[in-house]
């Protein structure tokens, strides 16, 4: 173990520790200004932003030797006896003039541009800038180019960072960004005929310390200060990437990757950062519908369905549920309680796992799983602990064609409404009683008795468990549309609990329950709980797989 | 009997006419002379309905009770209904009431009753004349007030009116303390508690008791507008800190009797503090003093003369809002506690002491001049002493030893600012 | 502040002397000052008939407008600085990218809820291009809410109609001299 020196702070390094600088400078809670370093990107040095002093000290006599010239601490590694000084006038001369230097040509368009309010220009500029702009006011344009279909490049706004040319080579290893010129010519372009149109294309935005790289899909549309975020996970696929949820006023803006080493590091694919607009969507279900004697559906008020259903419900025989592994846990417990309640021998089926395509694997190990749902492990755990009579669904299916089960709980929240075919929705139609939860309407939501507007992803509050078994909780960020309620707090109503639905509250009791996830009744972390440390000895079999 | 009632029912129709649009209107002058002093223009707008002449804004308080009795009558739910209506009822009969033994003239020529067949005296301009008890009968309704605004403040269930009901009930126990000793001076003088008696006597000697009893009229005038709630003392309203006070929650016609009631109030305090303290009818040279053979000119001069003193009254009293703010409630009790109810003392014992030695005293003090003097002196040296001895002022300035805390003080948890002292 | 910081500056309150003391003098003095103001020139017009005088329409805070550049566009670039600055969220824009190739943002509606808003001219204050401005019309009115609603197109008009009596204000953002 060794010792580093930061401002006269001790900072331990373990002995087979790779960290430079900023990294050990951060250990001792002080912030280096930095714009190319990243930590999942090669180190360039490039921007200057980061030099600092830094000398050794002698372990002998424990004289401290300076060097005369100051580094950047971004490729400087902090071994046992380096010192680094951050706060000395020099540094903050530097600092000073490289915040000028990148200044000299930049449009200062801050009022129009969308990065202002995060930008590390601003930022470090009000931090360590100088008061005054000795250069010439240039004329209030940026030069606007494209890169691709999700990305845009404002050339006078860019630092030259190169993290996007470096994210493009070195995670996604595809290459497309360059810098071409040199000197002050210097400029971030693409081959003619070559976009940046690979999968993970958006994180070049995040990347970006600066507005040079504008995201087309976020473009122009709110300014970062009115939006909050919020704490989620990623429902694209099953890798289950953790992001922060960014809405105002519960309009969702945009979706950005939050840091989970465990998981997709710093990074997300375009298909989730993008795949939120069914949220908002002209066609998005609102307001619950029943079936009439006529056939036809009409409004009710939720009130209603939710003091009727459940006397239909007993009412009808024998009962089955759908849990859809786009439920969190939390919700799928609740309808399993609900279900099971009113028919100790309720069938219950995992709802269909749609997959598109193959896992596709990036070079530095990110990966976009062909399954599209982020829960169906956690509904078979569920499902495993619960027992009973559990099927596939064209078991179910098969089943209710034999008139073995006379009514259903089908859960959806599904993106699109092709989850369920036709043929598979005639079947369900000779049901008695058909309760069908979706977003969209879908073949299976034409034939339902009770049609129930559901909650999306950013409604939900609850956990999901991913593909390798990490159990990870995320926030509701926005209201749902007035009309649709969310499932948990539907089934929470159902189940006459009093309050309102608390994804954590509900996680204690069902982990208390249930031994597959006793770790966890306490906290879970941001970075998710990995499960599959708790069930080496009881390896789960799922009503999938039998 | 029938023309004595008859008598009466004019005499009380002629009184709630003429109560009722005078409080209708000294609502408008009370508007304009708040516009006057921030110079502002105030309400000239309202003229003859459906025609275009203003005639500056007199046809106001016409729509202003227009207003008030189309409005919704809303009852909210949390009150307890059968006192929220009692008590704007019970506040504004007290104050209707108390008319009956004040007198709003002298009398009428004796002419007058020759041309009535069936009158056989003299008409007094009183509703109810000849009641022996006439100031405690006052003294009681006007008592019966502080029912009115603590039932309101008690009945509305609402925090801002009961804490409204409670400054008031508190207001004006105290400030009838003063006031009753004040009018026992008046009494002491002229030895019957009738009003038509008080300004008898004054008319009779020429001297008003604001001459004679300086103190006791200073004593009185206080004590009034607090009973009449008034700035400076309208803190059961005082509508920055409570909203409305105890008529938080009226609103429409159940809120018109309680403003109505309130400027009652302040009439009734302008009639006393005339008739008791400012000579009633009488002004010298053309009000006469005989009753009996009255002339005309007389008993409408005296009719004019006691409503001209009551409406500089009235302007007093709403000149004096806006030149005064409003005092704090421990400045108010102890000004009714410490100052006013030891002055009231000096008075009544000042004038005791003279009624009883009066014979003798004029000989030696040179007559009724003499007598005045030494009330006078009696007045000052006693004011002087409250004001340099009574807590008169407060000291509210910010005290720089408060704010710095010793490091010991800060440990105890004691916050800058907050005096510790008990 | 701490009350021992240097900066604050304590003040003894004046002694009361006997007059003070005594009271009637301070009512007197009081009373004369009510009297005097009840005879003085008055302050207020009667509104329709007479209008108020407007001092200095350059800083009076009256009605939006949102201003013009020489070649008739609007001058808003869409920052929402002004959204950001109103403390009563009077504001709505949405922002698109312009259709003219020497801007790259532009306000695509621009609407101020008059009736929310406080006329305290943060929005002024904030605009970094000055295309939002305060006018010196004071009375508008209006028959509904929706109609207190003012949209881009209004308030441009607002431009037109204010722009020969009240020219911009800044000159270096394209103001008159």
């Amino acid at each position: 173990m060794g010792i580093v020196l930061v401002d006269g702070i001790e900072v331990e390094v373990g002995d087979n520790e790779r960290i430079n600088g900023i990294e050990a400078a951060e250990r001792a809670g002080i912030d280096v200004p930095h714009y190319c370093w990243h930590p999942g990107l090669s180190v360039v040095a490039s921007c200057r932003m980061c030099l600092v002093e830094q000398g050794t000290k002698d372990p002998a006599t424990g004289k401290i030797t300076m060097l005369p010239k100051v580094v950047p601490a971004c490729q400087t590694p902090a071994k046992d006896g380096t010192v680094f000084v951050t706060n000395s006038d020099k540094v903050a001369q530097c600092r000073a003039q490289v915040e000028e230097a990148l200044l000299i040509d930049h449009p200062i368009d801050c009022p129009i541009c969308d990065k202002a309010g995060e930008c590390r220009l601003q930022d470090y500029h009000f931090a360590h800038g100088q008061d005054e702009r000795r250069a010439d006011i240039r004329p209030f344009h940026s030069k606007k180019r494209e890169m691709g279909e999700t990305v845009s490049l404002f050339v006078d706004r860019c630092v030259m960072c190169t993290r996007c040319v470096r994210f493009t080579r070195e995670i996604t290893g595809t290459s497309e960004l360059l810098v071409i010129n040199r000197g002050s010519h210097e400029e971030i372009d693409v081959f003619p005929g070559f976009p940046l149109d690979n999968k993970m294309s958006g994180n070049v935005v995040d990347l970006c310390p600066v507005g040079a790289l504008g995201d087309k899909d976020f473009m122009y549309s709110q300014r970062v200060w009115f939006m909050k975020s919020h704490d989620g996970i990623c429902t694209g696929c099953s890798t289950g990437c953790n992001i922060s949820t960014e809405e105002n006023q519960d309009r969702v803006y945009r979706l950005r990757p939050r840091e989970n080493m465990a998981v997709n590091k710093w990074w997300m694919c375009d298909e989730g950062r993008y795949g939120y607009h069914h949220v908002h969507a002209e066609d998005r279900l609102v307001g619950p519908r029943r079936k009439d004697a006529s056939g036809k559906h009409a409004i009710v008020e939720w009130n209603t369905v939710t003091a009727e259903i459940k006397t239909k419900l007993k009412a009808a025989g024998p009962l089955a549920a759908v849990l859809s592994p786009h439920l969190t846990l939390e919700e799928a417990y609740l309808l399993i309680k609900f279900i099971r309640g009113i028919d100790p021998n309720a069938v219950l089926a995992l709802g269909p796992v749609p997959t598109i395509g193959a896992d596709e694997t990036f070079p530095n190990g990110f990966t976009i799983h062909a399954e599209k749902s982020p829960n169906r492990r956690g509904i078979e755990m569920l499902l495993s602990h619960f027992g009973g009579k559990t099927l596939s669904f064209e078991d179910l299916t098969a089943e209710i064609d034999r008139g073995a089960v006379r009514a259903a709980w089908v859960s959806g929240g599904y993106k699109k409404s092709d989850w369920v075919s036709e043929a598979t929705a005639a079947k369900f139609a000779k049901l008695d009683l058909l309760v069908v939860q979706d977003m969209f309407v879908s073949p299976l939501w034409n034939v339902a008795t009770y049609q129930l507007p559901g909650g999306s992803f950013a409604e939900r509050d609850g956990s999901y468990v991913n593909f390798n078994g990490r159990l990870q909780s995320a926030k509701w960020a926005i209201r749902p549309p007035v009309g649709a309620w969310v499932e948990g707090q539907l089934y929470q109503r159902l189940l006459e609990r009093p309050g309102l639905f608390q994804g954590r509250k509900v996680l204690t009791e069902l982990a208390q329950e249930i031994p597959a996830f006793h770790l966890a009744i306490g906290e879970v972390p941001s970075t998710g709980l990995d499960l599959t440390i708790n069930q080496i000895a009881q390896q789960p079999t799922t009503a999938a797989t039998v | 009997m029938l023309a004595i009632s008859i008598e009466a029912l004019v005499k009380i129709a002629l009184l709630m006419g003429g109560l009722m649009t005078g409080a209708a209107y000294f609502v408008l002058l009370e508007r304009w002379i708040a516009a006057w002093v921030q110079d502002r223009k105030g309400p000239n707008r309202v003229g003859i309905p459906l025609t275009k002449i203003k005639l500056f804004g007199l046809g106001q308080p016409l729509a202003d009770g227009l207003k008030f009795i189309f409005k919704e009558e809303a009852t909210p739910g949390h009150v307890d209904k059968i006192l929220f209506t009692l008590a704007p009822i019970s506040i504004l009969s007290a104050a209707l009431a108390i008319f009956a033994v004040i007198p709003f003239g002298s009398v009428l020529p004796a002419s007058f009753s020759e041309m009535i067949p069936g009158l056989d005296h003299q008409v007094e301009l009183l509703v109810a004349p000849g009641i022996d008890i006439g100031m405690i009968y006052i003294f009681a309704l006007s008592s019966i007030a502080v029912y009115g605004v603590i039932l309101g403040g008690w009945a509305s269930n609402n925090k801002y009116s009961l804490l409204g009901g409670l400054r008031s009930s508190a207001q004006l126990i105290a400030y009838e303390l003063p006031m009753g000793l004040a009018i026992v001076g008046v009494v002491l003088t002229a030895g019957s508690l009738r009003l038509e008696d008080v300004i008898g006597l004054q008319a009779s000697t020429g001297t008003w008791n604001a001459f004679a009893q300086p103190i006791g009229f200073l004593v009185f005038v206080v004590a009034a507008f607090a009973e009449a709630a008034r700035l400076p003392f309208d803190l059961p309203e005082a509508e920055q800190e409570l909203i409305g006070g105890y008529h938080t929650e009226y609103a429409g016609m159940r809120l018109i009797v309680y403003l109505i009631a309130e400027f009652l109030h302040m009439i009734t305090a302008s009639f006393l503090i005339v008739i008791l303290f400012l000579g009633g009818w009488h002004f010298w040279g053309i009000t006469g003093s005989e009753n009996a053979n009255i002339t005309w000119f007389e008993a409408i001069a005296r009719i004019v003369v006691l409503n001209i003193k009551i409406f500089g009254v009235i302007v007093f009293f709403m000149m004096i809002r806006w030149s005064w703010p409003r005092v704090r409630f421990d400045q108010l009790m102890s000004l009714a506690w410490k100052v006013m109810l030891p002055l009231g003392i000096v008075n009544l014992v000042a004038v005791a002491t003279i009624v009883e030695y009066q014979k003798s005293l004029e000989g030696k003090l040179g007559g009724p001049w003499g007598v005045t003097a030494a009330m006078w002196g009696v007045s000052l040296l006693a004011w002087i002493a409250a004001g340099v001895l009574a807590p008169l002022h407060s000291d509210n300035s910010a005290q720089k030893d408060s704010f710095v805390l010793s490091a010991e003080a800060r440990n105890r948890g004691v916050r800058p600012g907050v005096t510790t002292s008990i | 502040m701490q009350a021992t910081d240097p900066n604050v500056k304590w003040i003894e309150e004046p002694k009361l002397g006997l007059a003070g003391k005594m009271y009637i003098p301070a009512v007197i003095g009081g009373l004369a000052t009510t009297t005097k103001h009840l005879f003085s020139k008055k302050m207020t017009v009667s509104f329709p008939e007479e209008r108020p005088e407007i001092g200095n329409p350059l800083i009076y805070r009256g009605v939006h407008r949102l201003n013009k550049d020489d070649q008739g566009r609007v001058k808003c670039v869409a920052c929402f600085l002004c959204a950001t600055a109103c403390p009563a969220h009077c504001i709505d824009i949405i922002a698109a990218p312009s259709p003219w190739p020497d801007r790259d943002k532009y306000c695509e509606s621009f609407a101020i809820d008059e009736l929310r808003c406080i006329f305290c001219g943060m929005c002024e204050e904030a605009c970094p291009v000055d295309a939002i401005e305060l006018t010196s019309l004071f009375d508008l009115t209006g028959r509904s809410r929706e109609e207190m609603i003012f949209d881009k197109e209004k308030l441009l008009s607002v431009y037109d109609m204010t722009k020969d009596a009240e020219p911009m204000k800044s000159k270096s953002l394209g103001g008159a001299p």
